[in-house]
């Protein structure tokens, strides 16, 4: 166990000055505006482009995930993240998520601490096991080894954030012997979350070493990701590993009018959840459910007020320290409509959900205030 | 001799400020603002390398070019060397064509099997495998860059299926050299597969390459490839004057030769070896006329094209640093092309100038 000793004081006292709030993509290929899909190179630049709206806006995040199929440009986040981190000035930069499992270790900390090089300190690291599965495959991992591999190298990697000699052995990767890894972050620490889809063994496993929780709801009612955030709390405390905060990824996307997004947002989400759904048995969506996850769901989709409103209730209900929105999932999707809902993310949504969150103080303390500190 | 190219090349050494040794996180932002500085002073190409040691923190090269990438805007970004024999050819082209489109096409490589072997243990393999190793992955790398989907087997990495990588590089791949130190079957090879050529001279009398530049040259003939372009890739410091160049330089290079001569087993530095170096050798540290008639003598012997200085050196401070580079790109680079052209046959074993050979920063199989 290797809990965030070092920073663990200066964490919760940035969380207690507010909610965090993200932005993830896992960098779909857009359309520019006469309706061409654009090339990885140009996907590439536009991320880096929202990425430098959202720091000039004020976002407190952007992530961009790790996938290995022909709709996303982003393979290598921390290479996108190192762009990113010379043209902004403050916002985080983390992955949504490093696919640990298919991945050594080692690298993953050599990349991930040369972004925290170059961007002052900002980045931060968001492990998973992965959704999907391309990865095992692409670099000669078996399916069937899918949790020991997570297991393993998560514990590797627990031990290369300490940032002195590691000595381990394991049966994924080669085992190491003093091995001191370069560079070094001057925090002397990376900030480290897990990605978790649902298990609670993976919630337990994130509370056992001491990293932040960050619930991927993309479906369904955010009301039932409630004992997840419990069992995480519960955890921490009988474990006596640091209290740190919850956060939450969904989909969604802003424009002028519910309708307006709706009619943007739906068509390539549609193209994409069925391409997925295919592979994973999922019936093609219907547009009842699309509506209806907006409505009651984990679609964050409509104009400024309805974003914000779902958004503050999800917040309220999960008691959560951090918001990400994944503001990519309408596939191949305008870049200046994804421009705008950057823009109205970080203006205007943000803001309101701000407001509304300080005008109705709930029974339930928030995020921050749980840990007694 | 608008053909003939210089580089800028960091191992990532950890600078020092006013004496003060930087940490890790703000050598790798200085080298960020280096490449700024190296493309303002109209230099081709700025390449890190890639080490997995104390004091160099050019462990993730492709991340650290990205940030590079995105601060500058017209120079060429690569490698000084990448290793490959410890890299997965599949990361490496994700990593490299991200690069790429961050830069708008600016990304290139020269790939090596290090002389420095951290890498092997740090990533699980045998070293006794080295050759075998760097065949087989090179072989899938340039099958990953020339072809669209690719089915290979081999016997140090996992089988692909019909793989086709995202994101994509542009058809044919980015420009990848082949580093050698000096063995003539690394010479070969390059010529075999068509890469152009990177000769690391660190030591010893450069001229001795020249057998080199030649074998590659007649094996490309053989092998039936395209003329391709021969760099050189030496260590090397630039003041304002002989004396000031060399007192500065000695004082941080002798520990470091001190340490890798222990390490190797090789000579250790004297500073009658250090003169020898700097006088006849592989050692490009000087005023910058001093090093311009320097490197166009050596670009005539081994027939060159590019030119790449390295330098850094441990603990060399950041003023220092600036100043060499700033002296390389405005008062080196100009003298040597001047040197060239007031006798321009002399230097070119054919009559193809490397004009012809790199179009649009390409190399010709891209």
């Amino acid at each position: 166990m290797n809990p965030d000793h070092d920073t663990h004081k200066e964490s919760i006292m940035n969380d207690f000055e507010g909610l965090e709030f993200g932005l993830d993509t896992f960098g779909d290929l857009p359309r520019d505006d006469s309706g061409e899909i654009t090339t990885y190179g140009a996907a590439i630049r536009a991320t880096l482009d929202e990425a430098i709206l959202a720091d000039d806006i004020g976002v407190d995040a952007f992530a961009v995930g790790e996938h290995h199929r022909p709709e996303f440009a982003i393979s290598t986040p921390e290479t996108v993240l190192a762009g990113i981190a010379t043209a902004t000035e403050r916002i985080r930069l983390g992955s949504g998520v490093t696919v640990l499992s298919s991945d050594d270790p080692v690298r993953v900390f050599q990349r991930f601490a040369t972004v925290d090089a170059l961007s002052n300190g900002r980045a931060e690291v968001i492990l998973g096991r992965g959704s999907f599965t391309e990865s095992f495959p692409l670099f000669g991992y078996d399916l069937k080894d899918y949790e020991l591999l997570f297991e393993e190298k998560i514990d590797l990697f627990s031990h290369l954030l300490d940032e002195k000699p590691v000595t381990w052995a394991g049966t994924t990767r080669a085992a190491l012997h003093e091995a001191d890894v370069f560079p070094k972050t001057d925090s002397g620490r990376l900030r480290t979350w897990v990605g978790v889809g649902g298990t609670p063994q993976s919630v337990l496993r994130t509370a056992q070493y001491g990293f932040r929780l960050m619930l991927a709801i993309i479906g369904g009612a955010p009301a039932r990701f409630a004992p997840y955030v419990d069992l995480y709390r519960r955890a921490t405390e009988q474990l006596g590993t640091p209290a740190l905060p919850v956060g939450m990824h969904s989909p969604g996307f802003i424009a002028a009018t519910d309708e307006e997004a709706k009619e943007l947002f739906y068509p390539g989400y549609k193209v994409i959840r069925d391409r997925i759904g295919a592979l994973r048995g999922w019936p093609p969506l219907q547009r009842r459910e699309f509506e209806a996850d907006v409505e009651g769901g984990s679609l964050y989709v409509g104009s400024v007020e309805t974003v914000a409103r779902k958004m503050a209730a999800a917040i309220r209900t999960l008691d959560v320290g951090r918001f990400d929105l994944i503001y990519t999932a309408g596939g191949a999707m305008r870049a200046s409509d994804r421009m705008k809902t950057v823009e109205l993310f970080g203006t205007k949504v943000v803001p309101m959900v701000r407001d509304l969150l300080a005008e109705a103080p709930t029974s339930a303390p928030r995020a921050g205030a749980a840990f007694g500190l | 001799m608008a053909g003939l190219e210089f580089g800028l090349n960091s191992f990532g050494d950890v600078a020092t400020d006013g004496g003060r040794v930087l940490s890790d996180a703000e050598t790798l932002r200085l080298m960020v603002e280096e490449a700024q500085l190296a493309e303002s002073v109209g230099l081709d190409v700025f390449s890190v390398g890639e080490h997995y040691r104390e004091g160099m923190v050019d462990s993730a090269t492709p991340v650290l070019l990205a940030a590079a990438a995105q601060a500058t805007s017209t120079i060429r970004l690569g490698t000084s060397v990448t290793v490959l024999s410890t890299q997965d050819p599949v990361r490496l082209y994700q990593q490299f064509a991200t690069v790429d489109g961050l830069s708008g096409g600016r990304a290139q490589l020269v790939l090596g099997r290090a002389s420095a072997i951290e890498s092997f243990p740090l990533f699980g393999y045998d070293i006794a495998d080295y050759e075998d190793i760097f065949e087989e992955k090179l072989d899938l790398f340039l099958r990953l860059m020339r072809e669209d989907r690719v089915t290979w087997s081999g016997t140090y990495r996992s089988p692909l299926d019909a793989v086709r990588l995202h994101p994509r590089m542009p058809e044919g791949g980015i420009p990848a050299w082949i580093g050698i130190g000096g063995s003539p079957d690394s010479v070969v090879r390059a010529a075999r597969h068509g890469l152009p050529l990177m000769m690391a001279i660190i030591g010893g009398r450069p001229e001795r390459f020249a057998g080199h530049a030649e074998l590659y040259l007649r094996a490309l003939a053989q092998f039936g490839q395209p003329e391709l372009p021969i760099a050189q890739h030496s260590l090397g410091f630039i003041a304002d004057t002989d004396d000031e160049a060399k007192n500065v330089h000695w004082k941080r290079w002798q520990p470091v030769v001190k340490q890798v001569s222990e390490e190797r087993g090789f000579y250790p530095p004297t500073a009658e070896r250090y003169a020898e170096e700097v006088d006849t050798g592989a050692l490009y540290v000087g005023s910058p006329e001093t090093v311009a008639r320097k490197i166009a003598g050596i670009v005539r012997a081994n027939h060159l094209s590019r030119f790449d200085l390295k330098y850094d050196v441990l603990h060399l401070d950041r003023q220092a640093r600036a100043r060499s580079i700033r002296l390389f790109g405005e008062q080196v680079a100009p003298r040597v092309r001047e040197l060239l052209a007031d006798d321009a046959d002399d230097w070119r074993l054919t009559g193809r100038t490397p004009a012809q050979i790199v179009r649009g920063g390409k190399a010709v199989h891209a």
